[in-house]
């Protein structure tokens, strides 16, 4: 028996590997979907965007690249249909180089299917270097940092930028942040200097280093990773998505559970047999 | 005169910056908005030393045929082909085009490989290394099994715990958790402060470089 747990403690990492494949791949050939609540950082999130009035002009950073996409992009589709729903503008901007490619097509595509029209009710205004410099230059002045937007179209003469300079004009900044620069980096440079509304949406890993944003006020509400996501995603769309929409996140999320189960199993049973095997190893 | 100029730009330059949260008049901001122009102008120029580096470091070791030239080769390949096609897609580029096509059919699929690749290392680090070795081992792994149950679904369904277990978590994340990142942001802000002074005051030249 010890002899077994031994060669379990040393097992090749290729069968830990086939078992991860099979936890992920399983769920998704055989679904099997359990409710979920609402995080009150979630429901805060959206909360701070049911608050705003139809006409309203939001800031969104979209600073998420392909890596990032499984967690953030079911949040930002969402977040998207949230806005344009409630007929809010949107300004959005960028700090990370791969993200526009990305982020740009989801934005013209549920702009479409709202109707709404480029220049007037939503605008990309481009991918801007610089990180932190690029965040306080958005604090400061906007049309300055983004003089044309991605279009090539001067920033003043936009009909959404009218009374728009810098980002203490925007009742509400969201930033889709998939690490550096993002969340933190939009906290320490601007929202304390500016008294910002800034929500997050953030990969899993950063969720528990802005929960104290979250707490101290910061941050007007928070989703963190494919969970975060797949609460918002519940939100937005409490009866169900409408056809042609695919909830994302939701979907996925169940794939998660047993990924997380086996992880889990693997660390309790290495521990057992950590501690029946200690002496002999010794 | 290499060193001083640096240093009193250095000085200035902070103190004016500094400024900023002191004195709230809007001529004042007129200026610290044209240094950060400066500033943004200047961080795109580090592209395209980044790239004359990349290519000073690694084309003389595929000319020279040294270890690894073969994946150095194809950076190197990889990096003309990216750069040409941006260029002749324009400043603009949301139709087609080759550099759309690279973006979709290379960097995504590679980037997002690499990410999904992490799921299968961290099963097999979690599973060698989490070892309730001693008391603050324990505790570590047995609060990383409350989250890690709690964050999906199947685990708010367990039945009796189920409703208790987000409850648990989020304790976790909002005391312990809190209280713990709160000691090093202030901390690591403190040292931010006390690094940023030394770098004002011309204490710390670390930045200058070596000559």
């Amino acid at each position: 028996m010890l002899k077994l747990l031994l060669r379990f403690q040393h097992m090749d990492r290729r069968w830990i590997f086939l078992g991860m494949g099979l936890s992920i791949l399983l769920p998704l050939v055989f679904p099997i979907n359990f409710g979920f609540k609402v995080d009150e950082r979630v429901q805060a999130l959206y909360d701070s965007v049911e608050a705003l009035e139809p006409g309203d002009t939001v800031l969104i950073s979209a600073d998420f690249d392909p890596a990032s996409r499984p967690e953030l992009e079911p949040f930002y589709r969402a977040n998207l249909e949230h806005l344009f729903r409630q007929d809010v503008n949107v300004v959005m901007v960028s700090l990370w180089e791969f993200a526009p490619p990305l982020v740009v097509p989801i934005l013209d595509e549920v702009a479409a299917r709202h109707g709404k029209v480029y220049g007037k009710d939503y605008v990309f205004l481009g991918y801007k270097p610089g990180k932190e410099l690029a965040i306080k230059a958005i604090g400061e002045n906007i049309p300055k940092t983004f003089p044309t937007d991605s279009k090539g179209t001067p920033t003043e003469e936009l009909p959404i930028m009218k009374g728009f300079k810098q980002a203490k004009d925007f009742p509400l900044l969201i930033n889709v942040s998939a690490g550096f620069p993002g969340t933190r980096e939009y906290v320490l440079q601007i929202q304390g200097q500016y008294n910002l509304k800034i929500a997050s949406a953030c990969t899993a890993v950063s969720a528990p280093d802005y929960i104290p944003f979250y707490k101290a006020g910061q941050l007007t509400g928070l989703a963190g990773g494919m969970p975060g996501s797949a609460q918002y995603e519940k939100l937005v769309y409490p009866d169900g998505p409408p056809d042609g929409v695919r909830l994302l996140a939701s979907q996925a999320i169940n794939v998660l559970n047993l990924g997380h189960l086996y992880i889990i199993g693997l660390i309790v049973l290495g521990n057992i047999a950590f501690f029946l095997t200690r002496r002999l190893e010794d | 005169m290499k060193r001083t100029v640096p240093l009193i730009l250095t000085f200035l330059v902070g103190l004016f910056m500094v400024g900023e949260y002191f004195i709230p008049h809007y001529r004042y901001r007129i200026w610290t908005a044209e240094f950060l122009e400066w500033g943004v102008i200047l961080a795109a120029a580090a592209f395209v030393l980044g790239l004359i580096n990349l290519i000073q470091v690694n084309l003389p070791k595929v000319l020279k045929r040294e270890r690894d030239w073969g994946y150095k080769l194809v950076m190197l390949i990889a990096l003309a082909v990216t750069l040409v096609a941006g260029f002749t897609a324009g400043e603009h580029r949301d139709g087609p085009s080759v550099y759309k096509w690279v973006y979709d059919y290379t960097f995504v699929p590679l980037n997002a490989t690499m990410f999904a690749l992490l799921a299968f290392y961290i099963a097999s680090a979690a599973f060698r290394a989490f070892k309730a070795r001693n008391l603050e081992a324990a505790l570590l792994l047995g609060a990383a099994i409350i989250v890690m149950v709690a964050r999906v679904p199947a685990g708010e369904s367990l039945p009796v715990i189920g409703d208790y277990l987000p409850r648990f978590m989020n304790w976790i994340m909002d005391v312990p958790n809190i209280a713990a990142r709160r000691a090093i942001f202030i901390g690591a802000a403190l040292g931010a402060v006390a690094t940023g002074l030394r770098v004002i005051l011309g204490l710390e030249r670390s930045h200058l470089g070596a000559d």
